[in-house]
């Protein structure tokens, strides 16, 4: 039996097995290769790809200037940047030098005026709010009505909420848009973003709807009667509080003085006609009576012209969102108002607009009970800007075009 | 229950009346020295021919027994491991010296729980392992629930250092309800936690007699449970174990510092017994443990829920749902949506660019914490146990037994708790007798202060900051990962600057307002929003048996027994749906067996045994087993065994939430009312994820059977120095118990695939409509060499066959395809044979985990555990210079459970016998 398995071997076996099966450690529980981590885009960045593009070196100068060169060559982020070129830059800048620069001028002189005479704030303000978070390629830009209301990295009141932005509506409705400028060249890519070229420099807007209802010398009836649609209503709720909302997001159908005048005069006659008085006097004393935006606060019209009934019209005129002539479909649409929010089934209103190249020659808007569309008052030339435009007047909380009729909703 | 104990009470006074005085005549003085080491041995039975009276030797070796006969007379002196002699006593003037000689004992020892009647293990009819005080005593392990992890066939799952569960033939894990863990007859599950406590209560080290492991179905005798095994542990008599003795092992822990500092580990026991007359004795031990606890460091990724997940890729930095395995709180996923919409809302021109972030779920997690800071690292234990026995007559013993426990622990359920300042006690009172035996036990838990880890976590990140309002902490998220994305973060950037945002003026790790808050929250109830479970529940026991052998002239061996058993159930509405009161379970059950020698080399053993739950039909578990004998020392053995278990406690009663929101629930009807899973639509959990919702249908909930066919061979080789055991099984599952996830509309209306994570998750126990098989093999060798060197190999496999193919379902099988343990020992060698050694190789085959806390594939691991000691025997001492995981490999047995490392330690034990 000794000859099985002595001690020696035994101990020789025994060790000699555990020796050679030790030599492995245990092996940890399997741990997981994680998936490739977004490496680095590679190429130039935004301000890089600027920088490297001679027809863009005034913007690049005001992007220098604005101190945000470091924020749209951080290749962590992705971008959207609307860039105008030169020739828009030079547009600007003659704008705002009154002509002081020449078109003609130099491209250095540009360039002195941008460092010298536009504030850091300004140009900070301009920079930003042609600058969004994220990559939007114009494939990506929806073509449909509303606008995609696309925030920038604007933030006119940080200490009022870290989310507040300014926004922009870039379409491809009728063409390719960033508000009611045209892109003149989409999808120069970067490393970190994409880059579209506007047309003129898309300024961001300054006022709120109602600064300019309320100085604007041809809208004082339209004024009046929001104030008098207002009487009785506790602010915030108000029309005017709407107006002076940034976080509202309208388009405002303002019917001009002589509009309210026609629409108020036929209404005061007819009522006063249906009352007994002779036509001729009616119209007469209904002329002298629409012959002031006193007429709101007339009280002997109280009766006829109730805080309700004028609010009804007034709210006719608005839309719950922005559009720009631009987005205005070329056939006759109904599209819907404030009023749908008491009156979900109501048809709205008819736009229509006639396109030239490339900006809207001529748009009406038909009320239900109009006998005709009013016409929308169309900038004497493209791109005209508050406070002189009639039409895609910009304001932070909406866009006002100006009507020659007042539209009734039934 | 307590008419019970009172007719007990009577029956038992009565008797110690009754036999109040045993007549006294010549008294016979001895002691028996090892023939080596001319040292006493103690616990040699000493008996007188022709007489029932019997004794044992005291830790000197010493002895004193009463003969009602007259000289001349004859002593037998018995012990295993030594040769059995007959002494002839003709003088009673004159101490009886006896030289007692070692005899190989392999084969040798006599084992009972194979058929609750004493048998030579090698005749066994089933597959039975044994392992003495002698035995643990020489192991290289600190503690003897680590014995039983050596032997054949057998897994353990160690949630922390004290708590250790082992079982055979697969369905590892921490809560083992088809392993039965039996403590002096006494079931020692925890009647409302639902898992074995041996390692926190129990039997301390030194009081350890033996330990019998019964791998297979065991219910024909034990009852329900034993499906898949059964160990019994058995302490020391007081009678036949006596004196005082101690134990004290130091050691260290995490040495390479790589989980916790290097820290010391303390374990203390001490026992003491004395005889005080030929028929009282009494027996006190107890035992303190002390440590820092291993700690759960698994910190991947877990996508799914429960048991349908997996560990995948992703860390806290890269996945804003991350969800780590021991990181708790980060169990709460969130879609930022709901955020973002509130946003939306209230800037209506920020509305149309969020609406392009919510194409799809944007699932976030609250920012957890690591099981090192929220789980007590104190691991203390400490066990007090104590007994008195009384001899009613030589043959007849009455035990009056308390065994009580209280500690820290961690366990993995469901979820990972922290049993702290757990408290459980058993108290038996028993009489047994030659023929018959009667036991009443109670069993008390009360989890103090146990928190679930997950939900405590997950609480008071609420506590600290509320995920909801306006204000909350997904609010904060969603405003700074928007505002991120608005400047034109990428979406990992996004959600890291969200999430800083969100955690601003989190309580960090340890610090004072951590330990305020979280103190706070782990001592209020779970269902008040808290992580504290309370258990209080209750079980109560009543047993009898009885050997008719007798009455029947010994034609055959005939056993019958029965028990009660009631559970109360009272967890204050934390673990059970019992927050209206305590909620009663009721169990009876009667066996039989007969027992054949039937020619001469073939013995048939019959067995039966019917159960009956209050919310279960009642079952039948017949077993057969036959031995056939080859030779006087080999035996072949064959078996047909059936065993069922009424679902546990939790399975009928639980209704608790745990980590990543899903609510276990029991399966009883009372369930499918309470939370309409059949009135509002409810799917399983698979179907949603497959993209094909399929209603849950609920169908009547039954008890689990099992039926194991087994064969096997035992005999001793080459002149008795070689044990082999062979054995192999097939295993067939009915009515299988396993858990499905479901998910239920939260809104009434039917859910599809994206709703997956959105809708109320349930846990429900159900009956696999498939049948379970597993097959297993297995062989042990053991080889004695000359000059006591001993050298042992194991090797043992189980399988699972003809996995289930219905969606969902999961075996929870969880074991190893190969395990093998190899062992070198001597027990005596070197000057007077003083110096010992035992050195044990283990390695387990990697498998794939499933668990009720999460699920994954576990590593192979391999183990090299070592003691060498060194005895002075003047001094009655023991020292040994031991380790467990001797090379320090960290190891996992089931996912998420504590790494595993090495234990060094010395000790200084006295003597230990």
């Amino acid at each position: 039996m000794n000859s099985l398995l002595n001690i020696n071997k035994a101990a020789f076996l025994f060790f000699t097995l555990i020796t050679s099966l030790l030599f492995s450690c245990n092996k940890d529980v399997q741990q997981f290769a994680e998936p490739a981590l977004p490496t680095a885009p590679v190429g130039m960045a935004l301000g890089e790809t600027i920088a490297a593009r001679p027809t863009d070196s005034l913007y690049y100068r005001l992007v220098t200037k604005a101190g945000l060169l470091p924020v749209i060559n951080n290749k962590a982020a992705t971008f959207t940047m609307y860039v105008p070129d030169n020739n828009a830059m030079k547009l600007f800048i003659n704008a705002i030098s009154a002509g002081a620069v020449p078109l003609a001028a130099p491209d250095a002189v540009f360039s002195g005026f941008i460092s010298a005479n536009i504030p850091v704030a300004s140009a900070v303000g301009i920079v930003s709010y042609n600058i969004s978070g994220q990559a939007l390629p114009s494939t990506n830009i929806p073509a449909t009505f509303p606008n995609l209301q696309y925030p920038t990295i604007l933030n006119p009141a940080p200490s009022l909420s870290a989310l507040l932005r300014l926004t922009t509506f870039p379409s491809t409705r009728n063409g390719a848009w960033l508000n009611n400028v045209p892109f003149t060249s989409v999808d120069l890519n970067a490393a970190n973003g994409v880059i579209h070229h506007t047309a003129v420099v898309v300024a961001p807007p300054q006022r709120y709807l109602w600064n300019r209802i309320d100085t604007d010398g041809g809208l004082t009836y339209l004024k009046a009667a929001i104030n008098r649609a207002d009487s009785g209503t506790a602010a915030p709720g108000t029309l005017q509080g709407a107006l002076l909302n940034i976080s509202a997001n309208l388009t405002v159908f303002a019917p001009t003085d002589d509009a309210f005048k026609v629409t108020l005069t036929g209404a005061i006659a007819k009522g006063l006609i249906g009352m007994g008085v002779p036509p001729a006097t009616a119209m007469a004393q209904a002329a002298y009576l629409a012959s002031s935006p006193n007429v709101f606060s007339n009280p002997a019209l109280y009766g006829v012209l109730t805080a309700q009934t004028v609010k009804g019209i007034i709210v006719y005129h608005i839309f719950g969102n922005r559009a720009f002539t631009n987005n205005f479909p070329t056939t006759l649409t109904y599209y819907p108002t404030l009023l749908n929010g008491a009156f979900a089934s109501h048809p709205g209103v008819g736009l229509t607009a006639v396109f030239g190249m490339p900006f809207v020659t001529s748009a009406t808007i038909k009320g239900v009970g109009n006998a005709s569309a009013a016409n929308i008052i169309i900038n004497s030339s493209p791109l005209k800007p508050d406070p002189s435009g009639t039409s895609d007047q910009h304001y932070l909380n909406g866009v006002l075009h100006k009507i020659d009729q007042v539209l009734l909703p039934q | 229950m307590k008419e019970i104990l009172k007719y007990f009470s009577i029956f038992l006074l009565t008797n110690f009346i009754f036999f109040n005085a045993f007549a006294q005549s010549n008294v016979i003085n001895g002691k028996v020295l090892d023939n080596v080491t001319q040292e006493g041995v103690s616990a040699v039975s000493i008996t007188i021919k022709g007489e029932s009276a019997g004794t044992y030797t005291d830790n000197n070796g010493n002895f004193k027994i009463t003969a009602q006969q007259n000289l001349p007379l004859t002593l037998i002196i018995s012990s295993v491991g030594f040769v059995t002699q007959e002494i002839l006593v003709s003088n009673i003037s004159i101490p009886v010296t006896v030289n007692f000689k070692p005899a190989n004992s392999l084969g040798q020892e006599v084992v009972v729980s194979a058929t609750k009647v004493a048998t030579r293990i090698l005749e066994s009819p089933v597959s039975i392992e044994r392992v003495s005080a002698a035995a643990i005593r020489n192991a290289p392990a600190v503690s003897y629930y680590d014995v039983v992890s050596t032997l054949k066939g057998v897994d353990v799952v160690t949630s922390s250092l004290t708590f250790k569960t082992p079982t055979t033939r697969g369905f590892a894990g921490s809560g083992n309800t088809r392993f039965t863990q039996l403590v002096d007859g006494m079931d020692n599950q925890a009647p409302g936690l639902n898992f074995a406590v041996g390692g926190v209560i129990g039997v301390t080290q030194l009081d350890v007699d033996n330990l019998e492991l019964l791998p297979g179905a065991s219910s024909a005798l034990y009852g329900p449970g034993g499906m898949n095994g059964t160990l019994l542990i058995t302490s020391k008599n007081p009678f036949k174990y006596q004196g005082f003795s101690f134990e004290v092992k130091e050691g260290i822990m995490h040495t390479d510092g790589s989980a916790r500092p290097l820290s010391p580990y303390h374990n203390w026991s001490l026992r003491w017994a004395k005889q005080l007359s030929d028929k009282f004795a009494f027996k006190i031990s107890t035992e303190l443990v002390q440590a820092q606890d291993w700690i759960g460091t698994d910190y991947r990724n877990y996508k799914g829920l429960a048991v349908n997940g997996q560990p995948s890729f992703g860390t806290r930095a890269s996945d804003p749902n991350y969800n780590g395995i021991n990181v708790y709180g980060d169990e709460t996923h969130i879609d930022l949506r709901l955020g973002l919409r509130g946003i939306a809302a209230a800037a209506p021109f920020l509305a149309p660019y969020i609406n392009t972030l919510l194409t799809s779920p944007l699932n976030i997690t609250r920012t957890g914490y690591k099981e090192r800071d929220v789980l007590n690292p104190n691991t203390v234990n400490y066990k007090l146990a104590g007994a008195l026995h009384y001899k009613i007559t030589p043959r007849t013993e009455a035990i009056l037994a308390a065994y009580w426990g209280t500690g820290n622990t961690v366990y993995t359920g469901s979820d990972r708790y922290s049993l702290k300042n757990l408290k459980i006690g058993q108290y038996k009172l028993e009489i047994n007798n030659k023929n018959w035996l009667i036991r009443a036990y109670t069993t008390q838990e009360d989890a103090g202060e146990s928190f679930n880890a997950s939900a405590t976590m997950a609480f008071f990140n609420e506590a600290w900051k509320p995920s909801g309002g306006s204000t909350g902490w997904v609010a904060q998220y969603a405003q700074s990962f928007l505002n991120a994305k608005l400047n034109g973060a990428s979406d990992v950037d996004a959600h890291t600057t969200g999430r800083a945002v969100a955690d601003v003026g989190r309580p960090a790790e340890g610090s004072a307002e951590f330990k305020t808050l979280f103190n706070t929250v782990r001592t209020i109830p779970i269902y008040k929003n808290g992580g504290l479970f309370v258990d209080k529940t209750s079980l109560y026991n009543a047993e009898g048996q009885y050997n008719l052998t007798s009455a029947f002239n010994n034609v055959a061996e005939v056993l019958v027994g029965g028990n009660f058993k009631r559970y109360v159930l009272n967890s204050e509405g934390t673990l059970f749906a019992d927050r209206d009161g305590k909620i009663g379970i009721n169990e009876y059950g009667g066996y039989l067996q007969v027992a054949k020698q039937i020619v001469d080399r073939l013995k048939i053993t019959l067995s039966g045994r019917y159960d009956k739950n209050q919310n279960f039909k009642g079952r039948f578990t017949p077993r057969a087993t036959a031995v056939f004998k080859l030779t006087e020392n080999s035996n072949l053995r064959f078996s047909y065994q059936t065993a069922y278990r009424f679902p546990s406690t939790q399975q009928q009663w639980i209704d608790l939430q745990v980590g990543g929101g899903i609510r276990l629930v029991g399966g009883i009807p009372y369930f499918n009312t309470k939370y309409n899973l059949s009135s509002t639509p409810t799917y399983t959990y698979e179907s949603l994820q497959s993209g094909t919702p399929q209603l849950y249908n609920a169908k009547e909930f039954k008890p689990e059977t099992v039926k194991s066919f087994e064969a096997g061979y035992k005999g001793l080789l080459f002149d008795g120095k070689l044990l082999i055991d062979l054995y192999g099984y097939f295993g067939q599952y009915n009515e299988f118990i396993y858990r499905k996830v479901l998910i239920q509309s939260k809104t009434g209306s039917p859910i599809q695939q994206s709703d997956t994570t959105n809708g109320n998750a349930f846990s429900v126990p159900v009956n696999s409509i498939d049948k379970v098989k597993t097959l297993g093999y297995g062989i042990g060798l053991d080889y004695n060499l000359a000059k006591n060197y001993t050298l042992g190999f194991n090797f043992s496999s189980d399988e699972l066959k003809d996995l289930p193919t219905t969606p969902g379902f999961f075996s929870y099988f969880n074991a190893p395809k190969v395990r093998v343990n190899v062992s070198f020992a001597n027990n005596g060698f070197g000057y007077k044979k003083l110096l010992g050694f035992n050195v044990v190789y283990k390695y387990q085959d990697a498998f794939n985990f499933q668990g009720d806390f999460a699920s994954g594939y576990i590593p192979s691991a391999q183990t090299l555990d070592a003691q060498f000691s060194m005895k002075f025997p003047k001094a009655k001492t023991i020292v040994k210079l031991g380790a467990n995981n001797l090379l320090n490999q960290y190891y996992i047995n089931a996912i998420g459970n504590s790494r595993v490392g090495g234990l060094y330690y010395v000790s200084f034990g006295y003597n230990l016998y």
